[in-house]
């Protein structure tokens, strides 16, 4: 147990910076549409920032340094996946989705295919992988609190499920994006500062190396060769690419752009973003493979400056990486609870005695504390396997409905329901094996813990053999509701 | 005037059927297709050089710096070059004609309300 005042500071000035970027950001945000979307008002360089603030999860910030340290270069397929992912999304669904005028996956579902059943099972999974992408942010909040003054795991969970929802109450999405912004510096700063002097203190050292018999296998991707390894990578890169635009916060944000010009900018700074912050986690798994022995691989990110720098300056740098961790599980959290909070108030927060902004306000509290419960009672899982999952879930389900609904005339409600169920219970059964203490080993454990590449083509052919089946039903607005997708933004069609 | 009933006007219909309309699909297409190959054969390059030459990724370049890991970063780079190229194309080849659409779809529109039958909202 270690307790470390500057890191309790840092944790309280990050709450505190937070809240207060959000009350200022609360000033300018006055209607419902504001809770949603920020007015479609956000500046690129601005929206760029928050993008990546929210992105950044507790997964990027300190799962990819543990499990590249522990795994070896295979897990760089984690934050190459995640970065790639954005660029899927801006090339096949961003536009189209935006022209759609739908506010929420489960808006776009109802308009492309006139059903309220569609539109009900989409709001239920935008649910479920709101809360499976929630739970280890909380979780990663509780060890990182736990590292940082030995305070009980649920503490961390509880605070930062505290400050999110004080934040999101207060004033949606226009604040959320004002904090992000920050948040995606903060978390920079946070990791580019310590490398360089952890970086520095290597140097001193006479540039010390891990113990060369295990190095070459450490730094190549799948050394250990084998079919399994290579269908882990794959079902990996499966998830990752075509998950994130299933990703309900990840979706929202892009129609906080103006138009499309603005969109694809945004992507291209949110890219070079991306890619700046991943070069930082690979350091610190490298220098913890020098110095970390003694360090829990889950907080290897935060426990690095301590080790390797013992005194004042080394407290000072590990409060500055528990400022920056804290910046991730509050912005990756508060973009999910206010779009799970959003398709809530669309779809279950309805009648007479719920009405706009205080039906918004009734479902932020059900967003944010179902999974705070869930991630103090549930197993840790890792946080970035854990996130792994949703991702999986996020590309067997709304993949296949995102890319045939916009690229297909021929999807139907009924081969959308029968898609996403299919996609939904398979990628789910592995959540399930994870999360469940049976365990067993083969290749029935590589199916199940990693089951985006035969999930997602099962999803892909269902949707589609289904919708040829019942072909009768297409929509008959489908011809209009095309042209209005794929018109070029610079065409002021109705969109809504 | 609701979403909906404007999606009724006849101008969509003829926007999808006009050449020009197919015009802008296409060229969106001769990028999208060509650089989406090409992204994911770049990716699978890399896991099958990772899973069948070993020894090649293996090859130390500077210090401890293997090829795999250059590669690696390569994968960074070139996931943000092809957003740009993207973001350009779009920029001057689909836009412009995105705003000739957009003219005549305002003209037919201002032709209805000049007829009184569907005034914009």
């Amino acid at each position: 147990m270690i307790t470390s005042v500057p890191s309790v500071v840092a944790v309280v000035l990050v709450a505190i910076a937070t809240l207060a970027i959000g009350t200022w950001g609360l000033r300018l945000s006055r209607t419902t549409s504001d809770f949603f979307v920020a007015s479609r008002s956000v500046r690129p360089a601005l929206n760029a920032s928050a993008i990546g603030g929210e992105y950044l999860s507790a997964a990027s910030f300190l799962g990819v340094a543990g499990l590249v340290l522990v795994f070896g270069a295979d897990m760089l397929w984690y934050p190459v996946g995640w970065t790639a992912g954005y660029l899927v999304l801006l090339v096949l669904v961003a536009a189209p989705l935006r022209r759609s005028g739908a506010y929420t996956l489960p808006d776009f579902a109802e308009a492309r295919l006139a059903s309220a059943k569609v539109r009900t099972t989409c709001t239920l999974m935008v649910v479920a992988i709101g809360w499976l992408y929630l739970v280890p942010q909380f979780q990663g909040a509780g060890i990182t609190l736990e590292s940082a003054t030995g305070a009980p795991p649920w503490l961390g969970a509880v605070v930062v499920a505290t400050v999110v929802l004080v934040n999101v109450l207060s004033g949606g999405m226009r604040s959320i994006t004002f904090v992000q912004a920050f948040q995606y510096w903060l978390k920079l700063t946070a990791l580019l500062v310590p490398a360089i002097v952890l970086v520095g203190v290597w140097l001193g050292d006479g540039r010390p190396s891990p113990d060369g018999a295990t190095n070459d296998h450490w730094s190549l991707p799948l050394a250990d060769g084998g079919g399994q390894g290579l269908y882990l990578t794959w079902s990996l890169i499966i998830a990752t690419f075509l998950g994130t635009m299933g990703l309900p916060h990840v979706v929202v944000r892009f129609y906080t752009n103006p138009d499309g010009r603005a969109a694809r900018r945004t992507t291209v700074v949110v890219l070079a973003l991306l890619g700046a912050f991943y070069l930082l986690p690979p350091i610190y798994a490298e220098l913890g493979r020098v110095y970390g022995e003694r360090a829990d691989a889950n907080v290897l990110v935060l426990d690095l400056p301590r080790l390797m720098l013992p005194g004042t300056s080394g407290e000072m740098l590990s409060a500055l990486v528990t400022a920056g961790a804290f910046a991730a599980f509050l912005s990756t959290s508060s973009g999910l609870s206010v779009a799970v909070a959003g398709v809530l108030t669309q779809d279950v927060f309805r009648g007479p005695r719920f009405t706009g902004v205080r039906a918004f306000r009734a479902a932020a509290v059900i967003a944010v504390v179902v999974p705070c419960v869930a991630a103090v009672a549930a197993p840790d899982l890792g946080i970035a396997k854990a996130v792994g999952l949703a991702f999986a879930v996020a590309a067997s389900t709304f993949c296949p409905l995102l890319v045939l609904g916009i690229w297909w005339r021929g999807l139907t409600d009924v081969g959308a329901i029968a898609g996403l169920g299919t996609g939904f219970i398979s990628s789910g059964l592995g959540v399930a094996y994870s999360l469940s203490p049976f365990t067993t080993s083969g290749w029935f454990d590589v199916l199940l813990s990693q089951p985006a590449a035969w999930s997602v083509p099962l999803a892909f052919t269902t949707m589609y053999a289904v919708s040829r089946a019942t072909a009768s039903r297409v929509p008959s607005h489908v011809r209009r509701f095309m042209v209005r997708l794929h018109t070029p933004e610079a065409v002021a069609l109705d969109r809504g | 005037m609701s979403v909906h009933q404007r999606s009724q006007h006849p101008i969509y219909q003829e926007l999808h059927d006009s050449p020009d309309f197919s015009e802008l699909r296409r060229r969106y297409r001769s990028f999208v297709v060509p650089w989406t190959v090409a992204f994911l054969v770049w990716y699978l390059l890399y896991v099958c050089m990772s899973n069948w030459a070993g020894g090649f990724m293996n090859t130390k370049l500077v210090g401890h710096v293997n090829v795999a890991l250059v590669f690696g970063l390569l994968q960074f780079l070139s996931t943000f070059m092809i957003a740009w190229l993207y973001a350009r194309h779009m920029n001057r080849n689909v836009d412009p004609l995105a705003r000739d659409l957009e003219a005549r779809y305002e003209a037919a529109l201002r032709g209805d309300a000049v007829k009184g039958e569907e005034p914009r909202a």
